[in-house]
């Protein structure tokens, strides 16, 4: 069984007692449910990312600006002189 | 639960409805969750540009679950969701969403309506808050699949903005005159109520059908859970209380914010999912979790063939787990199969055929309906 | 020496392209404060990549410069960090399928030729920038960088020395830069560098504790660093005072010392997997051929070409061909004014002394050609002199004037009038007696003297050489 904590730090959430004591919970249920993965010969197979079978299309290198700064910005919660703003990040 | 978060008090045949998870320039789009509180969409979805350009009307914004996650609760409210209740209840012709776990594909045939789910490829996803980028796909809520269509011609086609489509800029739906032979799971029907069950073979015998199996069905939950948690767990690390959306206060630093405003903005279900995906992608359970799901995919892709049958047919239902029933609604994501559902006497039935081939959908629904 | 330092490096590159790697956002450098960020470079959802041809191209150009391999198909991968200079929580990076393996380059040192080994290049995106205000205690987010293409060149642990880290750094520097693969420019970070040390007793096949020093961006600092953390770790097997942990460390170049950035990254799980999103790309040999025969001329075939064909000292060639900026200029140069030994003289000898003055680098010396060359054959033909001609530079460089309209404006062309050079000779010679003896008393230098006054009557736009001339047989008739 995973250890909750190192997931929560990983995805930056933290559970109350009782969201961990559900959450757990559903862990357990779902990957006791994935066992049922080892039964299935996958040797040679390749990994489907997706069902498309399609080339990447390409953009020309062209510079387009699409939105305003104004635009950008207004989504911001926080913000100071055209800048994002956060508490201070130590490098 | 109600319908609209936004009601645009429009009415008519070409009324759209769209789920909160499809963007619109200048208003204000939550997926239903708190963590995009404030957040205003700078662009239209190629979908809304399509819907204005086709010369439809858009309604209203629809209420949904949280990114429109899987609920593995068993949930004993009976409310159907915002989207399915608008085209229902007369107030919207059409809902576009995005139906991943069936949610929307189960509800629909319970009030009367109708659910497109088009090939994997063919309609933009530009503008909608995503779930899992490989599985995800807007879909259409209509009362008769033949009016469904009709929009779905004017949505689907190549998107520049989208880079994972199929080529072909137009779609043409239709009728068919190929002579229709149904695939039948019978394994898997046999899961389902008497009632549903005797509806399905009352629906069959208009057919000439052949019975089949679904290889890996039993592990179509498993491998969807897997394949949709570690795409949900990327897709929602944006959502990071920095560039838009909710952002908690009293924070003491970067961490702090990170982590209380994703506790605070996210619901459980969005949690667990986020915390679900990190296990499956994290170093020690990769291969036998995430990669091995990835390979099984390809198995189940490449099983199912249509060499024998054009068009599966499935029930909507199986069992009162949501975990158990999600393998009915797996097969058409995790194969990029296009699917209906709708109601035959009274009960759900969903069909999958193969990619593109949409048209063979619409000619069995209008068969069975004649 | 008992001991070797055994290197590897991680090379970022930010690729010259126009637009971002995933999103149409102009790449310029010195933008205002989030000028160039989109709704996709924001990380917003309901967004798609969409991948610039550009950099594919300029990736496979790298490859082929390196003698790598390029694959046939390339995926992109997700990265999953939190971090606020990363817009999306993940950078789109290459895990599974770079696009290019196995190349080499081969450098030069003191002590020799040698193959550098590469294990791949691989296309990724970058992150924003992250400006610390202690003021305000407060961290601020410029994006404008965020999604900017770049390659990340992974050596073998093939480096020994500090001066072979700095070769293979300039040597990638010269083969990116002439390709127009990048400007390589350390000091605007479009070149940084991550090295990985380690140390062992010469003859072991063990390898030691090796940390990583991230994001160095001077071959100065550079080399500083590799010898300080060299040493740091032989005093560490020596005297056993320091426990070696593999760690990621920071160099401090006021200070002069690496220094543990504990907690950062070491432990990080970043949950690679591949983006549904962006589908693979697909490169033919078709293409690879096309790029190929675009390659422009490296800086070892500008050499050969300036000292075979167009006869230039190897010196003067060496400095020209270190710089893909100076070498454009002298190119373009000897299109309007084909002189080349004149033209790479001027460069070298004019162009980069006023450069130096004005705390430029080769790199950043920029000048208007067509009126370079018209300058240089005003002096080549003797329509002006050499000083004149330097100061006129400095006016093209400062206030971009036209040095031929300009010369017929001032009268500054040179005076090449016989009759008035020998009548001012002798001017010059009556008013000044005394210097007359001390020549005759045969003091050479003060035919120098001469020279200066006379060229001061006529303004300074005398012909020396006339001057010269006349004066020399002036006095011998004395």
């Amino acid at each position: 069984m995973p250890n909750i904590e190192d997931y929560e730090a990983m995805t930056k959430i933290s559970l109350s007692e009782d969201e961990k004591t559900i959450v757990s919970g559903y862990m357990n249920m779902l990957l006791d449910s994935f066992k049922k993965l080892e039964d299935t010969d996958v040797s040679g197979v390749v990994p489907l990312i997706s069902v498309l079978d399609v080339k990447s299309p390409m953009r020309d290198d062209v510079a387009i600006k699409t939105i305003s700064r104004e635009e950008l910005l207004s989504n911001a919660p926080e913000q100071h002189d055209a800048y994002f703003q956060v508490p201070r990040t130590v490098d | 639960m109600g319908i609209f978060i936004e009601d645009y008090n429009v009415s008519g045949a070409d009324t759209v409805a769209l789920e909160d998870s499809i963007m619109q320039k200048g208003k204000q789009v939550t997926a239903g969750s708190k963590i995009l509180d404030n957040f205003v969409s700078p662009f239209n979805a190629t979908v809304v540009d399509r819907l204005l350009d086709g010369g439809f009307k858009i309604s209203g914004r629809t209420v949904m679950d949280e990114f429109g996650l899987l609920k593995l609760s068993h949930d004993d409210n009976n409310t159907p969701s915002g989207a399915v209740r608008a085209v229902s209840e007369g107030i919207s012709a059409y809902a576009l969403c995005n139906d991943l776990f069936g949610r929307y594909r189960e509800e629909a045939p319970q009030y009367d309506c109708c659910y497109i789910h088009p090939t994997y490829g063919t309609v933009s996803r530009y503008g909608l808050i995503p779930l899992a980028s490989s599985l995800d796909q807007i879909g259409i809520v209509c009362r008769d699949l033949s009016q469904g269509f009709g929009l779905l011609s004017h949505l689907a086609g190549k998107d520049p903005k989208d880079g994972a489509m199929f080529p072909d800029s137009k779609y043409c739906y239709g009728k068919t005159d190929e002579k229709i032979t149904l695939g039948i799971p019978r394994s898997v029907i046999e899961k389902a109520d008497a009632d549903t069950r005797e509806s399905i073979m009352d629906f069959i015998n208009k057919f000439s059908s052949t019975d089949i199996d679904l290889e890996y069905f039993d592990l179509y939950s498993q491998v969807m859970y897997i394949l949709s948690s570690a795409e949900i767990s990327n897709n929602l690390s944006r959502y990071d209380g920095i560039k838009f959306g909710y952002r908690a206060s009293g924070y003491t630093d970067i961490d702090d914010l990170y982590t209380k405003t994703r506790s605070e903005g996210f619901g459980l279900d969005a949690k667990l999912t986020a915390i679900m995906g990190a296990v499956v992608l994290s170093k020690d359970h990769y291969g036998p979790y995430y990669e091995k799901a990835m390979k099984i995919r390809r198995l189940i892709k490449e099983s199912i063939n249509f060499d024998t049958y054009d068009v599966i047919v499935l029930p909507c239902k199986i069992s009162d787990d949501p975990y158990e029933n999600l393998a009915l609604y797996s097969l058409a994501p995790l194969a990029g199969l296009p699917s209906v559902s709708f109601s035959y006497k009274g009960y759900g039935i969903q069909l999958v055929a193969g990619v593109k081939k949409e048209n063979l959908l619409l000619s069995t629904w209008e068969v069975s309906m004649a | 020496m008992k001991y070797e330092t055994i290197m590897g490096l991680e090379v970022h590159v930010e690729l010259a392209t126009k637009s971002k790697l995933f999103c149409a956002c102009s790449t310029e450098f010195g933008s205002d404060v989030n000028e160039n960020v989109c709704p996709v470079c924001a990380g917003m959802p309901g967004t798609s990549p969409m991948v610039n041809r550009k950099a594919i191209e300029l990736a496979i150009t790298a490859g082929l410069l390196t003698n790598s391999e390029i694959s046939p198909r390339i995926t992109f991968d997700k990265k999953n960090y939190f971090y606020p200079d990363l817009p999306a929580g993940y950078q789109l990076t290459q895990l599974f399928a770079p696009i290019c393996k196995n190349g080499w380059v081969e450098i030069e040192t003191d002590a020799g030729k040698k193959k550098i080994n590469l294990v791949q290049i691989h296309l990724e995106e970058d992150a924003g920038k992250l400006i610390h205000d202690d003021w305000m205690d407060t961290t601020l987010i410029d994006f404008n960088r965020a999604s900017v293409p770049l390659i990340e060149i992974v050596t073998r642990p093939d480096f020994r020395s500090a001066e072979e880290v700095v070769a293979f750094l300039e040597k990638l520097r010269s083969l990116l830069s002439f390709a127009d693969v990048s400007d390589c420019k350390m000091q605007e970070g479009s070149m940084r560098c991550d090295i990985n040390l380690s140390v062992r007793e010469k003859g072991s096949d063990k390898l030691g504790t090796r940390t990583e020093i991230k994001n160095m961006n001077s071959l100065k600092a550079i080399a500083a660093a590799i010898s300080y953390e060299s040493q740091r770790h032989i005093d560490a097997l020596e005297t056993g005072e320091e426990v070696l942990v593999q760690e990621t460390r920071r160099w401090d170049d006021s200070i002069g010392a690496t220094f543990s950035m504990r907690g950062k990254e070491d432990a990080t799980d970043y949950r690679y997997c591949p983006d549904p999103d962006i589908m693979p790309v697909f490169i033919d040999d078709e293409w690879i051929d096309a790029v190929r025969s675009n390659l422009p001329e490296t800086a070892q075939d500008k050499f050969i070409r300036l000292t075979q064909k167009l006869g230039l000292p190897e010196y003067d060639s060496e400095i020209i061909t270190r710089s893909k900026n100076l070498s454009n200029i002298f190119d373009e140069t000897l299109q309007y004014y084909n002189n080349p030994k004149e033209v790479a003289n001027w460069i070298i000898v004019e162009l980069l002394s006023i450069a130096k003055g004005d705390n430029k680098g080769e790199d950043d010396v920029r000048i208007d050609c067509q009126k370079f060359a018209k300058l240089i054959e005003l002096v080549d033909g003797r329509t002006i002199n050499r000083n004149v001609g330097k100061k006129i530079l400095s006016l093209i460089l400062e206030e971009g004037i036209d040095p031929v309209e300009y010369v017929e404006k001032n009268k500054l062309g040179m005076i090449n009038d016989t009759s008035l050079i020998s009548s001012t000779i002798q001017e010059v010679l009556s008013e000044n007696p005394k210097a007359l003896e001390e020549y005759k008393a045969g003091s050479k230098k003060v035919h120098g003297f001469f020279v200066g006054q006379i060229m001061r009557k006529l303004g300074g736009k005398a012909n020396p050489q006339i001057i010269n001339k006349l004066l020399t047989e002036a006095l011998k008739e004395i």
